[in-house]
């Protein structure tokens, strides 16, 4: 056989197997995903009901409801991000507007990486400790709330920076040609545009706040009652806001003191919930990502 | 007129619905330089990918027509084209080594065709660097990164890599654009001593250097071929209006 | 608002300018204060966690916490010996990494130069899912999925051996699993912007050579991408390393030395697990964990910024 025709082909064992591998590793992180998620949802949607959703555990009834579970969890939710918008966003324009290239900017890039390098369960030991304790709040959703705020901090500073970063030079310089003053381009020509990054960045904090558990389990603690009937809307604000310094456990907080207690129905339905939670919140992602594609 | 090495017959690229290259026929010589010049976007680089079939990687891209190599069919479908790349190398127009040691980038072709033995790639290293005219330069530091080489230096350390498959086709894409005057001038030199061993078909938009180191010359306007043939000939005595435009500067 | 919108002829120019420059003064220093507070909030938790955690490190001595293999926190002669839990949380992710990140490469070489359109557009939303879904969940299902599985090769393998005490599925080996598949999405996306930020002349490059398509990946691209991939592996240690809630449920939960079917504690187990009844100089020692634990991660940080450093010298 003549070896330098080109009319044949080689064949290559070494390379079928390393092709073979790649599609091995892709259908196994995909069906790892249907996997979970299917027996997620074999195990759990049986026990998710309206009465589940809508109702406390009752002991005495013997039923299960994450009613004020999810109620804590919107709140912890909302506590955080009033603490961690204000401070990522003012962080990142600071970094990108602000700030010279140096010492200082890199120490604050440095110190954002390190934060978000910290593990969610010494997030939690220090908050219980510095917030419970020292400052004296206890456990309570505000201790929870700001323990997260410390640990979603970093998501929102990057995400905003990114967004900065994509706004078009000729934006900043046209507002500045224009008279405008720093502050004043920053409000309504800067911010505005990075709107659906910033956006990015709370939603995947709304993500890592409604899945968090270990951070919580000692801060915001577990209690899952709903908070007290006001009457009036200020009774209802008054009932809110003492609610803010008392216990309460989120969905993902009770869902690991459930599988604790060897409660798994309960835990599966949790667990469906959080899902759904996680999908829709992905969905969201992805929409704001395109949003910043069209605008940038 | 010796026999031709490389002959293409009635060759039609699309890109999409694009029509690049239209019905170019053109027969290349052996162990002789063949450029291709033309305006940018006249489809010479498109050519020149047809040879060794690097446009299959591009979506959407449709050949028609036939390019013979020693009489084989290129887009035959019994073509094993790794083969064939391997057999006809290619030259691009950024220096593009790979992320390593100068020695690992010229034992990287060598190694993917199954050559392992030391002191065999040894010999293939300062082979191929000398015939690059590259050795010299670099044998006290084959074991550095390529990329702390200046940018004259990577291109023949490119040229380099290619040789060290043993091809018998060398496809040059405008080698020398991204590079110095001095360097431009080494590479040009080296592509002359080149052509001894080797089938040379270079693209270049620069018709002083098409003029210095070629052979035969074919002219590309618009997705055609307007017209080919000696160099000499071609540059002195063109026969179509359009290249003697092109070639007295009016356009491109 | 209102002082922005200023009509041409109202009030001095002067007297605008040193208003508006008042505002912007303050602007800038709630900015920089904003930023401030990040270096501050580390610095915080980094000075909080040494005043918790060296006091009890130094009475009872480092030696006796990190090389001590007894844990007794709630004897009547209490020990505290940490180095069982210690490495623990070193083989959990180390094993986890040789599982997860094989994968997870591979996956991402799949994404960014094997598959076409249609079927990355089906694996890529499935990889961020998997990123989106909670870690208590990743224990929900480890406990519930995979330690029955692991629990059925315990069998098997220890059939003829009495000496072993049976985890019931629950041990190293279930909880490196779930830090694998917890790593992935990590690895996978940080590893796939790599691949695809390798330069197109080098994937020319080498198929101009005679590579194929797969030689070209495992050859060319992902050697030129390995600082990336670098930095996405440390990436998948430092959140291996740092995982309490979900592996508290796997690890079977025993200070044991860490081998694949031994009932497990890592160190961010220890903390959640104990944090609920620990007091007095117990307590004192969930926060010394947590030092360990929090220098760990700053060695994974170090690591990290030495590979970017590294990674910007080479393509500079």
């Amino acid at each position: 056989m003549d070896e330098t025709t080109l009319y044949r082909k080689r064949k290559r064992p070494a390379e079928a197997f390393l092709l073979s591998a790649v599609y091995g590793a892709a259908s196994v992180s995909v069906m790892l995903l249907c996997g979970m998620i299917g027996y997620l949802f074999f195990r759990g949607a049986g026990a998710v009901s309206w009465r589940f959703l809508t109702t406390v555990t009752d002991v005495a009834k013997k039923t299960s409801g994450i009613a004020g579970n999810m109620i804590n969890t919107l709140y912890i939710a909302a506590l955080t991000l009033l603490a961690a918008i204000p401070l990522g966003v003012g962080a990142a324009v600071y970094l990108s507007e602000y700030a010279k290239p140096g010492k200082l900017v890199n120490l604050i890039v440095f110190t954002t990486e390190t934060l978000a390098g910290i593990p969610s369960v010494l997030f939690g030991l220090f908050g219980m400790g510095f917030f419970g304790e020292t400052l004296g709040l206890g456990y309570s959703l505000l201790t929870g709330a700001l323990t997260l705020a410390l640990m979603v901090l970093p998501l929102i500073v990057r995400n905003t920076q990114e967004a900065l970063r994509a706004v078009p030079e000729g934006y900043r310089s046209g507002a500045l040609g224009l008279g405008a003053s720093r502050f004043y381009m920053i409000r309504t020509v800067l911010l505005p545009a990075a709107m659906p990054g910033i956006l990015t960045g709370v939603l995947l904090s709304v993500g890592r706040i409604v899945g968090e558990s270990a951070a919580l389990l000692f801060t915001a603690g577990s209690d899952g009652h709903l908070p007290k009937p006001g009457g009036s809307a200020f009774g209802t604000i008054r009932s809110l806001g003492e609610k803010m310094l008392e216990s309460g456990g989120t969905l993902a907080v009770e869902l690991y003191l459930q599988v604790q207690n060897g409660r798994y129905e309960t835990a599966f339905g949790i667990g469906c919930v959080l899902i759904a939670a996680a999908f829709g919140l992905n969905l969201l992602v992805k929409l704001a990502a395109v949003r910043l594609r069209n605008r940038a | 007129m010796e026999k031709s090495r490389i002959s293409v017959r009635n060759l039609n690229l699309y890109y999409g619905t694009n029509h690049a290259l239209k019905d170019v026929s053109l027969e290349i010589r052996g162990s002789a330089v063949t450029a291709l010049i033309g305006p940018s976007g006249c489809g010479k680089s498109s050519f020149l990918r047809c040879i060794n079939r690097m446009n299959d990687f591009v979506e959407g891209v449709r050949v028609e027509g036939k390019v013979l190599l020693d009489g084989e069919n290129l887009y035959d479908r019994r073509v094993d084209a790794t083969l064939l790349r391997k057999k006809v190398g290619m030259v691009f127009q950024r220096p593009n080594p790979f992320p390593m040691s100068i020695y690992d980038n010229i034992v990287y072709g060598p190694r993917l065709h199954g050559i392992r033995a030391r002191q065999e790639l040894d010999g293939i290293v300062e082979e191929t660097l000398r015939e690059a005219a590259l050795f010299g330069e670099v044998k006290d530091r084959l074991k550095k990164s390529a990329l702390a080489l200046s940018g004259g230096q990577q291109q023949r350390l490119c040229i380099a890599r290619a040789l060290a498959v043993r091809p018998e086709v060398l496809l040059m894409d405008e080698p020398t654009s991204a590079l110095d005057p001095v360097s431009t001038r080494k590479v040009e030199e080296l592509i002359r001593n080149l052509k001894k061993k080797y089938t040379v078909v270079i693209v270049t938009h620069n018709m002083q250097q098409a003029a210095r180191v070629c052979d035969d010359t074919a002219f590309f306007l618009a997705g055609e071929l307007v017209e080919s043939g000696p160099g000499d000939v071609l540059f002195s005595r063109p026969k179509d209006r359009r290249t003697r435009e092109y070639i007295a500067g009016r356009f491109g | 608002m209102k002082t922005e919108t200023k009509h041409p002829h109202s009030g001095s120019v002067m007297a605008d300018r040193r208003k508006k420059n008042a505002a912007e003064g303050i602007a800038q220093t709630v900015f920089a204060a904003c930023a401030f507070f990040v270096i501050l909030a580390v610095v915080s938790i980094t000075l909080y966690l040494l005043a918790k955690g060296v006091p009890a490190l130094l009475q009872v001595g480092p030696g006796k916490i990190l090389l001590g293999t007894v844990w007794k926190p709630t004897a009547a002669e209490p020990q505290y010996g940490i180095f069982h839990v210690i490495l623990t949380s070193l083989a959990g992710t180390a094993l986890a990494v040789l599982l997860g990140v094989p994968v997870g490469i591979l996956t991402a070489a799949f994404l960014a130069e094997i598959a076409d359109r249609r079927l990355a557009a089906v694996v890529k939303p499935a990889v961020e899912l998997l990123a989106g879904i909670p870690s208590v969940l990743y224990g929900l299902l480890g406990l519930t999925l995979l330690n029955p599985l692991i629990y059925r090769l315990e069998l098997t393998l220890f059939r003829d051996s009495p000496d072993h005490r049976f985890t019931g599925g629950a041990n190293l080996l279930s909880a490196a699993l779930v830090l694998a598949v917890m790593i992935l999405p990590t690895v996978i996306s940080v590893s796939e912007t790599a691949i695809r930020s390798v330069p197109p002349g080098i994937r020319a490059a080498s198929l101009a050579l005679g590579g194929s398509r797969v030689q070209t990946v495992f050859r060319a691209v992902l050697p030129a991408a390995k600082s990336g991939i670098a930095t996405a592996i440390v990436l998948g240690v430092g959140r291996a390393v740092g995982e309490a809630a979900a592996i508290a449920l796997v690890a079977g939960g025993c200070v044991n030395p860490p081998f694949p079917f031994r009932s497990v504690r890592f160190l961010a187990t220890a903390i959640v697990s104990e944090m609920g009844y620990a007091a007095g100089r117990h307590r004192q020692m969930l926060f010394t964990i947590g030092l360990v634990l929090f220098s760990l991660l700053m060695a994974v940080n170090a690591a990290l910024t030495k590979i970017r450093k590294a990674g910007t010298g080479e393509h500079g």
